[in-house]
């Protein structure tokens, strides 16, 4: 019988049900004792992909009150069997880290501080100046070698980032950017 | 990669960048792999190499140019696979040639080719006419092996600094052990001649037959988590989602635009159109073609044009950037400075305040003279939000979420949304026709149906059969006629019959015993984990290796087989027919292309075109050129030092980038990341751990430098180029090494580039000395050779 580590631990918890573990030649009572001061007993468990190289691998985080309260390698993905380079490991400090931004901050021409406002405040202040900046520098025609083409689009707008978000985020950035009309549309695959 | 017998490590220290990379190198290892190591500097990647060669920054295309030959001349090469799986047979333009450095068809004045003579002879079908044997000295080998007769053995070493005997035993062993792949990074990508770096690895990989059996390859070990579904995605001017071309200025119908790309990649962009357009696209209307934006296609719209236009004509006014720090990790950053101060307004969207986002805070600016508003928004970190990311192998893998951000901070899906929604709300009612298509173009996510905001995304990328509502299966099912979608063609089939397939965590069942665990994530496309897997197998199509087989043609069920998604036409086209002999069917040939010649491939009697093989901007096959600030003169050809398609300084931008030459900056310079730290350290930085374990920036320099510049161990020094300068600790190492290069003396050195003036660990940004000079078919700068001076402070 082939167990991997998670599959033998979701069995083992299994005993509370009633099941017998003596076909794998365990004593019960130490295992249950041990997870019963383990630091992620009850916590609930969510897995993830690590967000520096592009290798890929799998993370287990356990999150218990809200908190997340530990982060290790996930020893049953394909690719990193468990293990993490010292960057990936690192992650575990990123919710809580002290220089995290926790709301939207806006910095007037010519200011030298930051003021905190709002989102809808941030969102409103974006959208309106790009709608402005599209529509003072719209192309709807251009010459380009003496002849004109329709070519209907803005020069004025970039939109800029990619390798770090979700693919699904990454669609839609450029979803946005091109049906804004935006052609400078670019991230760090060019870097 | 376990299953290599043999790996080329050149351009990247993997075992620290990409430390996973490393236990499967070091499994291979074990089962008696030998691993080559080429690089400028020895790294802990080097430590564990058999062979470790080193050679000058700049100068790959010499020595793997130097290995191919060497693998022609002694008849080391698989001559099967050669004559029958790349287009070593076929007869070439007899206009084509090279000489004096250069292509034929090269126009000095706008440094550009006219490559119409970089093309086969064709017979009365439009097809290549095929030599009789590999003498026929038209043919694309001979014409290969006459290219290749300059780099020999000697001139090689004196260009690299690497041994004759040095090149011989990497060609040797890599012929003796195979399979092999290789491995590259950002040291083979980052320089004026990027692209033709990795064309060198084609070329001996070809040769070898290292490709599409299971341990071979070429595998670019990309540099950011999702970089790979970024590119799918399309975050780059350069490309609609799927690789497909968007539309220039002179494209005026769909036609025209499948003129230049192939019937093949038709089919996709009327799915994407589908998927943006919906019910106003129809076939009367070509799919709403016209209400993509068209791009001006004499003028470039890569990163550094964003920040150079916005100096030169204050073009690009708003800036939206999200998860990206270009104030650190472009190159020459007083152009990416002055370019945010030129702007309008700049948003950024990151977890962590930025240097890009307090560019008006750098030291020594005074904000009062900066106009731009800006914007931060506080944007949700990976383990706080949910969705796909695609890995260097083409994994797509679901992250769940279980915490919520910080304070206020969002999901970027969330946020994109909200701006975009807001506005289309501020263009209501409009019936302008520039607003018709930004009105129009579909936006309805989460929904009815798809009450979770990822999944309904991921939903619209694998796309519909819009007859019946179902989701597609794979890319088999997309039709070119209106009655389906896939937001990205190469992503039908992740969310087949309804179900999540990235979620997915088999990792028991690998019938292969090669670690390909087909239910195990999905890998894009059609959850195939080897790409070209057909030229693993012959032309009848049974494996090479029997023992290590991926994939074959079974003839007793009528079609191919295996433990991986056979990567073919069709499944059903057997050996006997044209599809069934495609072992590269991305290429228009459906070869392996040792000369990357233009090629257009016709089905009889069509007039248009069903797929186009793309053709580098600066020759069919690598040429070395000195990088644009380099130490020596070019030997090959003096009058042609660095690539003659890159255009540098560029136009208008004369006053920031100046060209240092060897009598005022007589070091090479090298950057890269750390173990520790990664780009521009937005993250990292911010991480206590890491910064206890590097806390700072530093120069690697070789004991020899050091004395003759009487600089010890951890004593200051300047550092300087033709564009900036900073201070920073010398950390001396015989890591680095004085090198011999045309008998002269080359110091190489190396610097991290991952710091600046935000986060918890502050510091210089290397990236104010490197140079901005660019691959002309990349634009990737050359941030792996630039010239340098340094003195003890």
């Amino acid at each position: 019988m082939k167990l991997s580590r998670r599959s033998f631990i979701k069995l083992v918890g299994a005993t509370g049900a009633g099941l017998s573990l003596t076909q794998l030649g365990f004593n019960v009572q130490p295992i249950e004792a041990a997870s019963n001061e383990c630091r992620i007993h009850s916590a609930k468990e969510y897995t993830s992909i690590c967000n520096f190289c592009s290798c890929g691998c799998g993370m287990i985080c356990h999150v218990k009150d809200g908190k997340l309260i530990n982060l290790e390698g996930d020893p049953d993905h394909i690719i990193n069997e468990g293990a993490l380079c010292s960057k990936g490991a690192s992650q575990y400090q990123v919710p809580y880290a002290s220089h995290r931004g926790t709301t939207p901050l806006y910095r007037a021409p010519g200011s030298d501080r930051w003021e905190e406002i709002d989102w809808d405040t941030a969102i409103n202040k974006i959208a309106q100046k790009m709608k402005d900046t599209r529509d003072e520098n719209w192309i709807a025609e251009e010459t380009v070698g003496g002849q004109t083409y329709k070519v209907n689009r803005t020069d004025a707008i970039g939109f800029l980032g990619g390798a770090q978000i979700n693919n699904e985020e990454c669609y839609l950035f450029t979803k946005m950017a091109r049906g804004m009309g935006a052609c400078f549309l670019e991230h760090q695959a060019r870097v | 990669m376990k299953n290599a017998k043999c790996f080329l490590i050149e351009g990247s220290n993997c075992a620290e960048n990409h430390p996973m990379s490393m236990k499967w190198i070091t499994q291979a290892k074990d089962n008696g792999a030998v691993v080559i190591h080429v690089d400028p500097r020895y790294t802990r990647t080097s430590q564990i190499a058999d062979i470790y060669v080193r050679i000058r920054p700049g100068t790959d295309i010499a020595f793997l140019n130097g290995v191919a030959k060497y693998l022609i001349d002694n008849k080391l090469y698989d001559e099967y696979f050669v004559l029958n799986q790349t287009n070593a047979l076929y007869l070439v333009d007899e206009d084509f040639g090279f000489a004096d450095g250069v292509f034929s068809g090269y126009n000095a004045a706008d440094r550009k080719y006219d490559n119409s003579s970089w093309s086969y002879a064709l017979d009365g079908n439009r097809k290549p006419r095929v030599a009789e044997s590999i003498d026929d000295p038209r043919c694309v080998m001979a014409r290969t092996r006459e290219f290749l007769k300059r780099y020999d053995l000697k001139t090689v070493s004196d260009i690299t600094g690497a041994s004759e005997d040095q090149i011989k035993l990497v060609a040797e062993t890599m012929a003796k052990n195979r399979p092999g792949t290789c491995m590259y990074a950002l040291g083979m990508t980052q320089h004026t001649v990027g692209l033709q770096n990795i064309r060198g690895f084609g070329l001996v990989q070809l040769l070898l037959g290292n490709i599409g059996r299971p341990g071979s390859g070429i595998n670019a070990l990309r540099g950011e988590p999702n970089v790979q579904g970024s590119t799918d995605m399309a975050c780059l001017f350069g490309y609609l989602p799927g690789y497909l071309a968007p539309p220039n200025h002179n494209v005026a119908d769909l036609d025209t635009w499948t003129s230049s790309t192939g019937t093949f990649r038709l089919t996709f962009l009327i799915n994407l159109l589908k998927t943006w357009y919906g019910e106003h696209a129809t076939p009367e209307n070509e799919y709403c073609f016209n209400w993509l934006p068209k791009k001006n296609g004499t003028v470039d719209y890569s990163i550094f044009s964003m920040f150079e236009s916005a100096i030169t004509e204050q073009k690009l006014k708003v800036l939206y950037c999200v998860g990206q720090n270009p104030l650190v990790t472009q190159p020459n950053l007083n152009v990416v400075f002055d370019g945010l101060k030129n702007m309008e307004m700049v948003i950024v969207q990151d977890p962590f305040l930025t240097e890009t986002a307090c560019f008006w805070e750098r030291p020594g600016t005074d904000a009062s003279t900066i106009d731009t508003e800006v914007i931060y928004l506080p944007a949700a970190a990976f383990l706080e939000r949910e969705g796909t990311l695609s890995n260097s192998g083409r994994l797509v893998q679901w992250r769940y979420t279980g915490i919520t951000p910080p304070g206020i901070a969002k999901p970027d899906l969330e946020i994109i949304d909200l701006i975009f929604r807001k506005v289309r709300d501020l263009y209501a009612g409009s019936t302008a026709a520039k607003d018709v298509p930004l009105l129009n173009i579909t936006w309805d996510y989460p929904n009815e149906d798809n009450p979770t905001f990822a999944e309904a995304v991921l939903k619209e990328l694998n796309g519909y059969n819009l007859v019946t509502g179902e989701l597609n299966k794979g890319i088999g099912e997309l039709k070119a006629d209106g009655t389906t979608s896939a937001g990205n063609w190469l992503y039908a089939g992740v969310y087949a019959n309804g179900v999540n397939l990235s979620k997915r965590k088999d990792n028991q069942t690998d019938p292969s015993g090669l670690g390909i665990y087909p239910g195990f994530a999905w890998s894009w496309p059609g959850n195939m984990q080897v790409l070209y897997n057909r030229a693993s197998c012959d032309l009848e199509g049974r494996p090479y290796d029997e023992e290590n087989k991926l994939i074959w043609w079974d003839e007793a069920q009528g079609k191919w087989v295996g433990y991986d998604t056979p990567d073919v036409p069709n499944a059903a086209h057997g050996p006997d027919t044209p599809n069934g002999q495609k072992p590269f069917r991305m290429s228009g040939e459906g070869v392996g292309r040792l000369l990357a010649l233009k090629y257009q491939d016709f089905e009889p009697d069509a007039v248009l075109p069903r797929d186009t093989s793309s053709v580098p901007a600066d020759g069919p096959i690598p040429e070395f050129y000195e990088p644009v600030e380099s130490p020596v003169s070019n030997i090959l050809h003096p009058a042609v030092h660095y690539n003659p398609c890159t255009v540098y300084p560029r136009k208008g931008m004369e006053e920031y980038q100046p060209i240092g030459t060897v009598d005022e900056y007589p070091y090479v310079l090298m950057t890269s990341s750390l173990a520790e730290h990664w780009c521009a350290g937005s993250v990292t930085r911010n991480m206590t751990w890491l910064n206890e374990m590097y806390p700072e920036p530093i120069i690697e320099m070789p004991v020899t430098l050091a004395e003759r510049l009487g600089v010890k161990n951890g004593e200051q020094v300047k550092v300087w180029s033709a564009r900036g300068e900073m201070k920073v600790k010398a950390h001396v190492t015989n890591r680095m090494q004085t090198m011999i290069i045309h008998g002269q003396e080359v110091d190489v050195v190396w610097m991290p580039y991952n710091w600046g003036f935000k986060g918890l660990s502050t510091g210089p940004s290397t990236n104010y000395l490197t140079i901005d000079a660019g691959d002309p078919n990349t634009r990737i700068q050359e941030t792996k050779a630039c010239l340098i001076n340094i003195c003890k402070v």
